[in-house]
């Protein structure tokens, strides 16, 4: 049951109806309702799994209560869970990786080895939700929260639906509070998460889902096509991933929302960033709050006597990491690496921490401000390039041909559509970027009539515009 | 030395490490209050605290501080 789906609007709306009229009574029926609700919610998108999350959410709340009763040992239980959580993550997403690799690297050698690939498949969200209750663990041993007694209200946190799939990362610091509230409706709270959602399906079904064909159609036959097509490839990609990522998670944010619920923040309007710095502050924020929480800073203060090498190191690492997270691909390390390059300059300059925030209500950046918004934008559109090649050979295999002398030459016949409705949706962007989301501020800016007529407008273009239906490309992390 | 004085020290690097000349630190002071103290500076403050005072802490002090009160009084611990 995906967002953009129908039979999730059916299920949502059973859902609504029962959360805030039938299971409103106490603070454990809504979160008991959650849970089974997450639980079918989960079922529906993959059954086979539910036992697996089921038993990491028993697995680690006793973990939990366990630390806490014994602080002798507490060390060596956190060890344990560490050890489930990346252990099983590993264990289904990296290790035929690791074999292929294992087994390549001997090869180099003229060595032959005979190791048997298995036939995995990946519990759905297993990304997001081992992070989940890392963080939970974590945040006891470090004494930032303390174990929850209450197993509903921990497997809720676990599974919670609206965020159980692709995100955002919320740390338990800051969910299971929101967890042991009773929720009370709030109506300009659920009028709010009504128009994320909007913009949200707006994004996925309507930009992501059109560029997803041109960019197919690209990368499919890179080799026949001049570089200047490769170049609209490329930068209908960084519209694709953008919109759709982001797009999912405006909605999982507003679903939240409807249900008296505030989970991370995910996206701050990234392609405005200034350097790259800024753009991973605004890119994939919960999972880039989350390494540099339980990543970077340990691994900064470890390192802290080696000056600016030490933090050359720590990002570096931190960024090989981000990009291993996203699957077992040495495309996906190169592109982590990549960024973690990026980063070496401004390191060493000492402006990797100076803010470089875009002035407010500008309707037209700066000459300075686009000057450093399209170069930091063609960095990160080219690292997309690795990201979506399958193999490393492929992607060096796109930029020699973008960077050929057939760059110059007209690109095969543009999907003008494609192109209208991102620069419809950065334009918009822009325009609401003092927001937390594009339309966040529309309350203020438009009289109701306008609002209505641009909301009629937006539920249009997704019905007669929409794309041929693509998978949201954050499921298979 | 003097808690005022350790103090007028730290907001002495805060401001030179951030950049900054109007931040004026109190008690209370945590990140969330401060533009630009985020993490990844903080590690270059606490490298400039530490070379300041000649001391030295440990990964689970600094993660342990959760405001300029609570980082002061770790080091006058030390720098007594």
């Amino acid at each position: 049951m995906i967002f953009d789906r129908f039979s999730f609007l059916i299920f949502f709306i059973i859902f609504f109806g029962l959360y805030w009229n039938v299971f409103n009574k106490t603070i454990k029926m809504q979160n008991l309702l959650i849970l089974g609700g997450s639980y079918v919610f989960y079922a529906f998108a993959d059954w086979r799994f539910l036992f697996y999350l089921i038993g990491v959410s028993a697995f680690n709340f006793w973990l939990g209560m366990a630390m806490e009763r014994s602080k002798k040992h507490s060390r060596l239980l956190l060890w344990l869970g560490l050890l489930q959580g990346i252990g099983g993550l590993a264990f289904v997403k990296y290790f035929n990786f690791f074999i292929s690799s294992f087994v390549d690297l001997f090869a180099v050698v003229h060595i032959t080895l005979n190791l048997q690939l298995i036939n995995i498949m990946i519990p759905l969200g297993i990304s997001f939700f081992t992070f989940r209750t890392l963080s939970y663990l974590l945040d006891i041993d470090k004494g930032k929260i303390k174990a929850t007694t209450d197993w509903v209200n921990f497997f809720t946190y676990v599974a919670f639906f609206p965020t159980l799939i692709s995100g955002p990362i919320d740390k338990s610091r800051t969910f299971m509070p929101q967890l042991e509230k009773a929720r009370v409706f709030d109506y300009n709270l659920a009028v709010d998460g009504m128009r994320q959602i909007l913009w949200g399906l707006f994004k996925k079904v309507v930009v992501a889902n059109n560029c997803a064909k041109i960019v197919n159609d690209t990368f499919m036959d890179y080799q026949h096509l001049p570089g200047s097509t490769l170049l609209y490839g490329a930068f209908f990609y960084a519209i694709e991933i953008y919109a759709d990522f982001s797009g999912y998670s405006d909605m999982a944010i507003g679903i939240s929302k409807l249900l008296g619920f505030r989970v991370s923040k995910n996206f701050d309007y990234p392609f405005f960033a200034q350097n790259i710095a800024e753009y991973w502050r605004k890119w994939h924020m919960s999972l880039t709050s989350w390494l540099t929480e339980y990543v970077f800073t340990p691994l900064s203060i470890s390192f802290r006597d080696w000056g600016k090498a030490g933090l050359c190191l720590a990002i570096i690492i931190n960024f090989a990491i981000v990009g291993i997270w996203h699957g077992a691909n040495m495309t996906y390390v190169l592109f982590g690496l990549l960024h973690g390059c990026y980063f070496i300059p401004l390191i060493l300059n000492g402006t990797m921490n100076k803010k470089k925030k875009l002035i407010k209500g500008n309707v037209i950046p700066s000459l300075i401000e686009l000057f450093n918004i399209i170069r930091t934008f063609i960095l990160v559109m080219l690292t997309f390039v690795v990201f979506r090649a399958d193999t490393v050979s492929q992607a060096f295999d796109y930029y020699r041909h973008l960077f050929s002398s057939s760059l110059f030459s007209m690109p095969v016949s543009l999907n003008r559509f494609a192109l209208f409705a991102s620069l419809l949706m950065l334009g918009i962007e822009w325009l609401g970027r003092d927001g937390e989301y594009a339309l966040a501020d529309f309350q203020i800016k438009w009289t109701k009539a306008m609002r209505w007529a641009i909301y009629y407008m937006i539920i249009f273009a997704i019905f007669y515009y929409a794309g041929s239906e693509q998978q949201f490309i954050y499921f298979q992390f | 030395m003097d808690r005022n004085e350790i103090f007028k020290h730290v907001n002495e690097v805060f401001i030179d490490v951030l950049d900054d000349g109007n931040i004026v630190l109190s008690e209370e002071t945590t990140a969330n209050d401060v533009d630009d103290w985020d993490s990844l500076n903080h590690i270059q403050l606490v490298v400039a605290i530490e070379k300041l005072f000649k001391i030295r802490f440990s990964s689970k002090e600094i993660q342990s501080w959760k405001n300029v009160g609570e980082m002061i009084s770790c080091i006058q611990g030390k720098a007594a």
